[in-house]
């Protein structure tokens, strides 16, 4: 199931930093004017006490909580939640166009393996996606965590999904012209850190892939193995420095770029679903 | 004064660091010793720079001696800025007697030529260094101070360190201007690039130590090395391992401190080659890819990776040359032997 491209636009080309987030306890569709309204008390009464919020700012922050019901995998699966925090400065016009300074998402993408284990009163959004200041997240957060139980981790991504997922989305088939596929890899404990891109060509790059995979649709271990040795051996023969022994951080392609600190950019609404299918996989994970 | 002029000068001081301001004014001289000696350099800096343009004003300085502050701050912290390397041509192997006013003369007649609204400020400082600041007008607009050019020439060698600033477009200008100034027929830009224009000097008058470019087996020197541990029951593995990838690395990179640099990208176009094993990608084409590298200390952090076990040693030429070819960008094509010529194989 292909979302909508249009209402999903606001997603793409963001940094969205990862977490995720044990059942929540009690959460209802029905209710989330209601938890608006709420987490809008609750952000007020933070200010007061002079913890929220950005220094010397004054503004008046409006939360919306809605569903988006076409953010799913299965039928299984929740709708995912949309969190927006939006702000007024009190100093302009009272029609003046709200600014959106917060967004957070929860949701749950073919996590079946989760929801099926867990008791009714429970509602599985495993993976939530933040972009924004952190002074709101941790708002927003700690609301969450008080009204419905739960708790949030950051998700970090390790080197070995970062490769599985370069090797999945280089196989994806893009319209347009292609951006590069770039690995970055990090050798922080040098006397002086080292930073090394390698960026290949997109066609090049599905050109090896697409001899390396055997099965079209499915994907093993070994051929992801396969596939970054080689990329690895291309640059030894050059460089004779052994990129195995550094540590890769961060996977760019044109799909989506992935970040090891847990963070994502979707750039194709045509494979939105696809990464959140992941992702929902790599925090159930980190959950159990 | 000029209230642009006022503007300039007030935001000049405030990138300087507080307890640089001083010495800085006093290099520069417009101010005299006894308004100096007015100003209480411990305040904020904001009012160190009201104060010191007031006495600007006093002064009646113009744009021009402002630029000289500017200059001076981009002296002692030409860290700031990215640097370029130009390298000029002469057609004859004569030496001319370098003239410094005929130079300025033609440099400012060229630019001038051309674009009525520029400033020029040249300043001579120890070891022949000229540096030269330009900045650019149109002919309708005054010059913007705030994005000028700095160009650094050494005029007992052929080399020109420039920092354009974001108005590339006035740079074939410039680099004509240089040209005819300085007496030379052409010029064209080196694949070299940094913000440590010391380091950019030591390159191309290779300043720094140099290393072998030959292999051959050396014997093992006599160093000042002190036990690894006082405790004799440990033992280091792999010792004569150790000591050759000390060595070879050494020979590769040279004993001294390496130029500074932040970065080298080598822009691939070889061939994909792979174990025949595996069955994969067998194309006749280059195998397209870009790999760049950085660091705060490019070259060092280079020559610490074979020790640390992540590059073999020697580790490549590709990036062992960099200082001798002068460049920190590359093309690598495929050849009937893999390095690029100059390379002795081992």
């Amino acid at each position: 199931e292909n979302a909508d491209p249009q209402r999903t636009a606001f997603l793409l080309r963001k940094q969205w930093t990862l977490y995720s987030v044990t059942p929540l306890y009690r959460f209802s569709n029905a209710h989330l004017r209601d938890y608006a309204r709420l987490l809008s008390s609750f952000i007020a009464a933070e200010k007061q006490k002079g913890l929220a919020v950005e220094v010397g700012v004054e503004l008046d922050i409006k939360v919306s909580v809605s569903s988006l019901p076409y953010l799913k995998g299965s039928d299984q699966d929740q709708a995912a939640i949309l969190v927006q925090l939006s702000s007024r400065s009190p100093a302009s016009p009272k029609n003046s166009e709200e600014k959106l300074i917060w967004s957070g998402w929860f949701c749950c993408v073919s996590g079946d393996d989760l929801s099926k284990n867990v008791p009714e009163d429970f509602t599985c959004l495993p993976l939530f996606l933040v972009n924004g200041a952190e002074c709101y997240t941790s708002i927003v957060g700690s609301w969450f965590q008080k009204t419905f139980d739960c708790s949030f981790r950051r998700l970090a991504i390790s080197p070995l999904i970062l490769s599985w997922m370069a090797a999945m989305w280089t196989g994806c088939k893009v319209d347009k012209t292609a951006s590069a596929m770039e690995l970055v890899f990090s050798v922080p404990c040098l006397p002086q850190p080292l930073d090394i891109s390698y960026a290949i060509h997109p066609e090049d790059a599905k050109a090896l892939w697409d001899t390396v995979q055997k099965t079209p649709g499915e994907i093993i271990q070994e051929e992801v193995d396969v596939f970054m040795d080689c990329l690895y051996s291309h640059f030894h023969r050059h460089f004779r420095i052994h990129l195995s022994a550094t540590k890769l951080v961060k996977v760019s392609t044109a799909i989506a770029s992935a970040h090891c600190d847990g963070i994502i950019k979707f750039l194709q609404s045509q494979y939105l679903t696809g990464v959140l299918m992941l992702l929902t996989e790599l925090a159930i994970s980190q959950i159990e | 004064m000029d209230e642009t002029v006022a503007e300039y000068i007030r935001r000049t001081v405030l990138k300087i660091p507080r307890d640089e301001i001083k010495t800085m004014l006093q290099k520069w001289g417009l101010l005299s010793e006894t308004q100096l000696q007015t100003i209480n350099f411990r305040q904020i800096k904001e009012n160190i720079s009201q104060d010191v343009v007031q006495l600007c004003e006093e002064n009646s300085a113009d744009i021009k001696q402002a630029a000289v502050l500017d200059i001076i701050y981009n002296h002692v912290y030409p860290n700031k800025r990215v640097w370029s390397v130009y390298q000029m041509k002469k057609t004859g192997e004569e030496t001319e007697f370098f003239d410094l006013t005929d130079f300025k003369k033609k440099f400012k007649r060229r630019l001038r030529s051309a674009l009525k609204n520029v400033t020029i400020n040249f300043r001579e400082y120890e070891d022949n260094a000229i540096w030269i600041r330009i900045a650019w007008g149109t002919p309708y607009t005054k010059p913007n101070q705030y994005k000028p050019s700095y160009v650094v020439y050494h005029s007992q060698t052929p080399y020109v360190f420039i920092s354009a600033s974001v108005l590339k477009s006035n740079l074939p200008l410039l680099c004509q201007a240089l040209v005819l100034a300085s007496n030379y027929h052409d010029i064209r830009e080196m694949e070299l690039r940094s913000h440590s224009l010391n380091s950019l000097k030591d390159i191309v008058f290779k300043r720094y130590s140099q290393n072998f470019q030959t292999h051959y087996p050396r014997p093992l020197q006599e160093r000042n090395v002190a036990p690894e541990s006082a405790d004799l029951r440990i033992i280091q593995e792999n010792k004569t391992e150790k000591e050759r990838i000390e060595r070879v690395n050494r020979e590769v990179f040279g004993d001294g401190p390496q130029p500074k640099l932040e970065f080298a990208q080598y822009k691939l176009e070889t061939m994909f080659k792979s174990d025949p094993q595996m069955d994969v990608l067998d194309k006749k084409e280059p195998f397209r890819c870009l790999v760049k590298f950085s660091s705060p200390h490019l070259l060092e952090s280079l020559k610490s990776l074979a020790p640390a076990g992540m590059a073999d040693a020697p580790i490549s030429p590709l990036l062992t040359c960099i200082p001798q070819k002068a460049r920190n960008y590359f093309k690598i094509r495929e050849r009937k032997h893999f390095f690029p010529g100059s390379f002795v194989s081992p």
